[in-house]
């Protein structure tokens, strides 16, 4: 959840706004001291703002609908995990622009009320960019708006996820400007302002590498905007360079981890058997005495020095969060 | 018209009026660094973390904030020599943390 400091109701005081991993649009309402407990977000029917996929409540199951499609259908199955206030259509109230975490669209959703008294539409719309909708194609991590260019029209930022887990191409941020000149909105095409990761650091983290949440600011007073992005930074350690006597280490350390993992599995197995037929509370009784087997412990503790060793000999890939600041030169 | 975004927001927005920029040309960042928080970095370990700034205890200087993806938020305030005091847990009037994560 990425949250916006924003006066959504309208009553002087700022509101934290944010999207969140159950698909739905939330408010915590400030008083000037405090934060409320946030609430979800209704349109102007009372129902949950979402894109397909969403946490049913009700059933306690991850659900989809098609209810709140555009006219014509989704162009893709999305997943809203990231909103923001913002009058895009420049009427004098904040609508919420929502971003999907699955197919990296863009949808705004209409207030057709005031600040005050919100009233929201019962479907998204496609936010365009440059004539197309706006799509990143690393998918969408989260939303800003901020007036990049200073041209006095806010401008819409987008952090991409990117792959999150494996070597494919990471996340970077876009800014597409408002270049519209009139009363309407009108985004042009994306410019790049992080590209997306390629993944390639060695030794120790250089960027945010997958899940980039960027937040503008000048930070440093200088007059020009900054970022600040939170996400994954991915790196290979440099290990160590192996002699003959290493090398050899570590296969021997390899091979006896792959018979660890063997017998572990075997235990396991012989573990599930002897549970066969028991009432639940005896099986549980079981396998906690079953679970302190001597050979078990042993093997246990062997593979956990032997993946020290390993790592050791041949670091893993690290994958850890950090929050990173970027200034302009 | 009132004011309904940050004041940082507006700070930032007369700031880059002075200095208007074309970031398709000129928008070149400088390698980035990891902000710190106290002795630890900042947002360490969350699961993705989002920040957003805001001047929380009014001092003219902005504070930061981390979201996450189980719902709650961190703030640090900024000190006046620029770093950041430890994170600490935003919490609701009754002291219960802020708690977007009802899924």
């Amino acid at each position: 959840m990425s949250p916006q400091f924003v006066d959504f109701n309208g009553d002087g005081h700022l509101d934290i706004v944010c999207g969140i991993f159950d698909g739905s649009p939330h408010v915590a309402f400030g008083d000037g001291t405090h934060w409320r407990q946030p609430v979800g977000i209704l349109d102007k029917e009372g129902q949950r703002i979402v894109m397909n996929e969403f946490w049913n409540f009700d059933t306690e199951q991850w659900d989809s609908t098609h209810r709140c499609d555009p006219d014509g259908g989704a162009p893709a199955p999305g997943h809203l995990t990231s909103a923001i206030a913002m009058d895009i259509d420049r009427d004098g109230d904040f609508d919420l622009v929502l971003g999907d975490h699955k197919s990296g669209y863009v949808y705004l959703r209409r207030n057709e009320g005031t600040d005050a008294s919100p009233a929201f539409a019962t479907r998204n719309e496609l936010v365009m960019a440059g004539g197309s909708p706006m799509r990143d194609p690393g998918t969408v991590a989260t939303l800003r708006s901020v007036d990049w260019n200073g041209d006095g029209r806010l401008d819409l930022m987008v952090g991409g996820m990117g792959d999150p887990y494996g070597s494919a191409t990471g996340g970077g941020v876009a800014v597409y400007l408002d270049v519209g000149t009139g009363d309407a909105t009108e985004f042009g095409p994306a410019v790049q302002l992080i590209e997306p990761s390629p993944k390639t650091a060695t030794g120790g983290p250089t960027r945010p590498d997958s899940g980039l949440h960027p937040e503008a600011v000048d930070f440093d007073g200088d007059g020009d905007l900054g970022l600040i992005v939170g996400g994954y930074s991915h790196w290979t350690p440099e290990g160590p360079e192996l002699t003959a006597a290493e090398q050899k280490e570590l296969a021997q350390t390899k091979a006896r981890l792959a018979e660890i993992t063997a017998r572990i599995v075997e235990l396991n197995a012989e573990m599930l058997k002897a549970q066969e037929g028991l009432a639940a509370e005896a099986a549980l009784e079981l396998r906690r005495k079953l679970l302190q087997d001597p050979e078990r412990k042993r093997l246990r503790s062997e593979e956990q020095k032997l993946r020290r060793r390993q790592n050791e000999l041949e670091p893993t890939a690290k994958r850890v969060s950090f929050t990173w600041l970027y200034e302009q030169y | 018209m009132k004011n309904r975004y940050p004041s940082w927001m507006a700070t930032a927005l007369a700031a880059a009026v002075l200095s208007p920029t074309t970031p398709s040309q000129t928008t070149r960042f400088a390698p980035p660094v990891r902000l710190q928080a106290g002795d630890k970095l900042l947002g360490k370990g969350r699961l993705y973390p989002s920040p957003a700034v805001h001047d929380l205890d009014g001092d003219g200087r902005l504070d930061v904030f981390v979201g996450d993806l189980r719902g709650h938020i961190t703030f640090a305030l900024r000190n006046p020599d620029g770093t950041f005091a430890d994170e600490q847990k935003l919490r609701d009037a009754d002291g219960k943390v802020l708690d977007f994560g009802n899924w």
